[in-house]
């Protein structure tokens, strides 16, 4: 099973703060799964004609996938998967 | 350089008071704020001075655009030598104290000497006044400004002020305006208690004019549009304020739990910015002309605030491992009344939790008040007032975190850089952050050089935060762009949005110079240099002292996304001396200052 998080804006769009998965293989497998889900507003802010969204951090483990492969960033069970819109602070 | 306002001298050992022209080549050279401010720091206080002497100076500094039509430019910075670092403090706040000076046709004030008694300085337009303040010293930053603005009758002026923390001249005491901003960090308002100043109240008339008004509309024109869209200033700031970051600073381990113990907290969600705004927010606070309005008004029961802001939830929460946010918005709130710099005050608190649970201070210490254990509530608000008011162990504590550790014999358990308290952000996590808070000019500072923003939050780029190779360029082009940024009058959080270009062309509009980006940077690598050029004087061992704590070293994140990790930065520091141009040993070479026109 793996566990899916969502933060700030992103749970308007699903209404929950977790879900959890089993059986996609990728990160861009599961996106497409929630995207189906969660229906317009969470699929226009994840994706990007196709590509996963600049607008989103998606972190696997605690990693920003765009250093361990981007949609393609294998996911297995007992992983954590964390998804937040774009934000800043300091 | 009329435009940009004069510069006010006050002797407060003599009682008066001076007006200087603002000289323009420093203007040039080092912007304002920040920057002007620390070249008078340099050249006028003489090395090895007490800081909470006479002789140390207090100077409040604008930027050109402070008080303008650029955006968020409602700035000021506060430069001074630290007693907590013994090194340049310059605390930077927002609010619209700064662009009231400005208003009235101040630049900058620099404070001499000592007055013999507790004073305010009352400012109207060019009428200026040193005024007794007998019978509101003793109060604390709430009530002093009311009572000022009582004793000025002007209920639309603008206020700046220590609490009782400063007065008592604690190491880690913050400089308040307008109520609940602060230019909190390095005790620099210790420096205005030893002066006896209790505040500065200020009203101007005027609308300060810019050198060309057309370049000042374009740069407006370009850089709201990038500040609209921009999906950070636009939508992350305003809706949730700094404590967004909460989440997925744990999300990636990096936020530090029990004085460092850990990077990963489980409760975390309970303080997170989403919380705060379901449970506490009532409304947004913009500073003085800011389209991005990141404050937080928040009500705890009949009591309405403003904040906490990220780092402060990190300090009383999770640091001291405390979960809810009402602890947190209670001792913030104490912490504005009183006058501390969170972060210090959050983290020394932390250190004596750990002195406490491992035997080192005792129970009778504690003189019946609540034990100083992680996790607990009752022991951070009672602790924290006991800090602002110098009661007890109190008393002990707003020496900060090393001062404190180093009392009971274990200097190890001070979270501290150059004697200033971390910020919010594991170094061991994050690399780059790391090596920016071991080479931070004022010790301990997350606003130096925020590589977080590339580093967890992808902007401009994604950097992976345990990369190395890439952080000594990245640490010090943020370190000299963040001086340019401070030294301008406009707020660091602009740059989410906006770059140097950007920032260049604001600054050509107010002051007629030839700034571009290019130029805008050289000025904030000249501020860095001339600050580290302070910091050496005053006898910076860099080997020894550009360093982090060992546990950061040398133990390894116990749990969490980053178990396992240490900090390398024995491994980047080599590279940061050598791509800022200083040799080996940390030094700007004669080439770099001659470059910098420094030598």
């Amino acid at each position: 099973m793996i566990k899916v998080l969502f933060f700030a804006t992103i749970r308007d769009y699903t209404g929950v703060k977790e879900t959890e998965a089993e059986g996609p293989g990728t990160v861009m497998e599961l996106l497409t799964e929630l995207a189906s889900a969660y229906g317009s507003a969470f699929s226009d802010e994840a994706f990007e004609e196709g590509e996963i969204s600049d607008r989103v951090i998606i972190m696997v483990n605690g990693r920003h996938i765009a250093h361990t492969g981007g949609g393609n960033t294998p996911l297995k069970s007992g992983d954590t998967v964390a998804v937040f819109p774009i934000i800043g602070g300091g | 350089m009329d435009n940009l306002g004069k510069v006010m001298r006050v002797n407060l050992t003599e009682g008066t008071v001076k007006t200087e022209d603002l000289c323009e080549k420093t203007v040039r050279e080092y912007i304002g704020g920040r920057g002007y401010g620390t070249k008078v720091l340099y050249d006028e206080v003489p090395k090895g001075t007490d800081p909470l002497s006479p002789e140390n100076k207090l100077i409040f500094a604008n930027g050109p655009l402070t008080g303008k039509a650029a955006p968020s430019a409602g700035r000021y910075m506060v430069i001074t030598k630290s007693p907590l670092t013994g090194y340049i403090a310059s605390s930077n706040s927002g609010g619209f104290w700064g662009a009231e000076l400005a208003r009235a046709g101040w630049f900058m004030i620099i404070f001499e000497g000592r007055s013999p008694k507790p004073v305010y300085l009352w400012i109207k337009d060019d009428k200026v006044e040193i005024r007794d303040a007998g019978a509101i010293w003793g109060k604390d930053g709430h009530e002093a400004t009311d009572d000022l603005l009582a004793a000025v009758g002007d209920s639309q002026a603008k206020v700046v002020c220590i609490g009782t923390a400063g007065e008592n001249l604690s190491h880690i005491a913050a400089i308040m305006n307008d109520k609940t901003r602060a230019a909190g960090r390095s005790g620099v308002g210790a420096v205005m208690g030893s002066k006896n100043l209790k505040g500065i109240v200020v009203r101007g008339s005027a609308r300060p004019p810019v050198q060309d008004a057309e370049g000042m509309k374009a740069a407006l024109a370009s850089s709201m549009e990038k500040l609209k869209t921009n999906p950070v200033t636009s939508q992350g700031l305003p809706t949730y304020g700094t404590a967004v970051l909460v989440n997925v600073i744990n999300q990636a381990g990096g936020y530090p739990m029990n004085n460092w113990q850990g990077a990963y907290f489980p409760e975390a969600d309970e303080q997170s910015g989403e919380t705060l705004a379901r449970d506490f927010l009532i409304k947004r606070y913009s500073c003085f002309g800011c389209p991005i309005g990141c404050g937080r008004v928040t009500k705890l029961g009949e009591k309405i605030g403003e904040g906490p802001e990220y780092e402060t939830i990190f300090a009383f929460g999770v640091c001291c491992g405390v979960a809810g946010l009402e602890p947190i918005i209670e001792a913030n709130n104490i912490c504005n009344e009183l006058g501390l710099d969170t972060i210090s005050a959050g983290v020394t608190i932390a250190a004596a939790m750990e002195l406490y649970e491992k035997g080192y201070i005792k129970k009778e210490e504690l003189e019946g008040g609540p034990e100083l254990r992680f996790g607990s509530d009752e022991a951070v608000v009672y602790w924290t007032r006991k800090m602002g008011l110098g009661e007890g162990l109190g008393k002990k504590l707003a020496e900060g975190s090393y001062r404190l550790c180093e009392m009971y014999g274990h200097p190890e358990f001070s979270m501290t850089v150059k004697k200033q308290e971390m910020p919010a952000y594991d170094g061991r996590a994050i690399q780059g952050i790391g090596l920016n808070y071991a080479t931070s000019n004022r010790g301990g500072c997350h606003v130096r050089g925020y590589t977080i923003s590339p580093e967890i939050l992808g902007l401009p780029e994604k950097l992976d935060p345990i990369d190395i190779e890439s952080k000594p360029a990245w640490v010090s082009i943020f370190q000299n762009l963040t001086a340019a940024i401070d030294a301008s009058g406009m707020c660091l959080f602009t740059s989410f949005a906006l770059g140097a270009d950007d920032y260049g062309a604001f600054l050509k509009a107010a002051t007629g110079f030839d700034y571009d980006g290019t130029e805008t940077l050289k000025a904030g690598e000249r501020i860095w240099n001339i600050e580290r050029l302070f910091n050496l004087r005053e006898g910076l061992d860099p080997l020894k002292e550009d360093t982090l704590p060992d546990r950061l070293l040398k133990e390894p994140i116990p749990d969490g996304p980053s178990k396992g990790m240490v900090s390398r930065l024995g491994e980047m520091l080599p590279n940061y001396y050598k791509y800022r141009g200083w040799d080996e040993k940390g030094i700007p070479t004669a080439e770099k200052l001659a470059e910098l026109g420094l030598n």
